[in-house]
């Protein structure tokens, strides 16, 4: 039987525990509401945007020769992990990295590969592993915005216009619910021309420069929007997943707390019973 | 007219507007009531709504894109 002072000290370093657990899940639940928030007050741009770049591209006959969506033989690879900066989320990183090795090892040999991390933890992983990393990006989940956003993308599309990569690909934690996220795979880049559904009534618009113009402003709005999206969708997963880990972390020690004051009592039950018999054997022997 | 501003953070102003100067990218122009759909580039500046009681209200903006269509006005800006 374990001495009753331990049980005791235990007990309660586990309630302090809990109170941590508890603590952290409710800060999560506040920033999860503040993120999917952020995730709903992007939907009218980026509604507009796709409306507009529709209605734009349908009536010009050649969008395709964008330097965007140039499709060129792929032997440069640009991986895009987007993680956190702080860990204690469940499986939340740790799924990106293992996606992001997957796709590695398909494409292994045949290309070069290049990774730009965004968040600290793949930061760390893939700088400790000596992969070829072309930059990385921790600050932007102190405060997201998208101007700090826009400046990584504008990076990306640089380097892929100037042909230091074939291809440019997203994996991040997609944001379904608060305890789902879905790991994504999206090809970022080049642009894939998914628009031309002519289901648009065809309005008859002045285009002020010209079609052309107004299309090179708006891809690169629109791949913007893009990673703005899936860096959105990822903050809000964290916090997500943050509050499921911190939820079953908070159930796991409270069982073991029900335990460990089991046990405790039944200690006590044991000390006592012990000394009532060493008092009455005591008084027996006195009389006797 | 309806006027819509919206950037990726929020929506900036919405409302009813009697015209809007804005900072195109050949020059600034302003849309009144019933224009012509359009679509237009904008370059950094300012873009001024002036409502039903005169009173103007303006926004600055980095670059954007407007769009006038059936009498309503969206302007996405960053």
């Amino acid at each position: 039987m374990p001495n009753l002072k331990e049980i005791k000290s235990r007990i309660t370093s586990v309630k302090s525990t809990i109170q941590i657990t508890s603590a952290m899940k409710m800060v999560s639940a506040a920033k999860l509401k503040k993120a999917q928030d952020a995730i709903i007050q992007l939907r009218p741009y980026s509604n507009k945007l796709t409306e507009i770049m529709s209605s734009v591209s349908s009536a010009s006959e050649d969008s395709s020769k964008n330097k965007y969506s140039e499709v060129r033989e792929v032997s440069k690879i640009l991986l895009v992990p987007i993680t956190s900066n702080r860990g204690l989320c469940g499986g939340f990183n740790a799924n990106i990295i293992k996606k992001t090795i997957e796709i590695e090892k398909e494409l292994n040999s045949r290309s070069e590969l290049t990774i730009l991390s965004i968040g600290k933890k793949s930061s760390e992983f893939f700088k400790k592993n000596k992969y070829n990393v072309h930059s990385t990006h921790d600050d932007v989940f102190q405060d997201v915005n998208y101007e700090d956003v826009s400046k990584i993308a504008e990076l990306i599309l640089n380097d892929f216009a100037n042909e230091k990569f074939d291809k440019v690909i997203l994996v991040y934690n997609q944001f379904k619910n608060a305890a789902t996220q879905i790991v994504m795979q999206e090809d970022f880049l080049p642009l894939n021309k998914t628009q031309s559904e002519n289901s648009q009534e065809a309005v008859d618009y002045i285009y002020e420069p010209g079609k052309d113009e107004i299309l090179n402003e708006l891809i690169p709005k629109s791949l913007k929007t893009q990673l703005f999206k899936a860096i959105l969708d990822s903050n809000a997963s964290e916090h997500g997943a943050r509050m499921t880990a911190m939820h079953k972390a908070t159930d796991n020690a409270t069982e073991l707390k029900n335990e460990l004051t089991l046990s405790y009592n039944k200690a006590r039950q044991a000390a006592i019973t012990g000394e009532i018999l060493e008092i009455v054997g005591g008084a027996e022997a006195l009389n006797g | 007219m309806d006027i819509e501003i919206i950037s990726p953070e929020e929506i900036i102003f919405k409302g009813n507007a009697k015209s809007v100067k804005l900072p195109g990218e050949s020059g600034g122009f302003e849309i009144l009531n019933n224009h012509a759909a359009i679509v237009s580039n904008l370059k950094k500046g300012v873009i001024i709504v002036k409502d039903e009681n005169n009173s103007e209200h303006k926004f600055e903006i980095n670059s954007g894109v407007v769009e006038m269509k059936t009498n309503t006005i969206s302007i996405l800006a960053n």
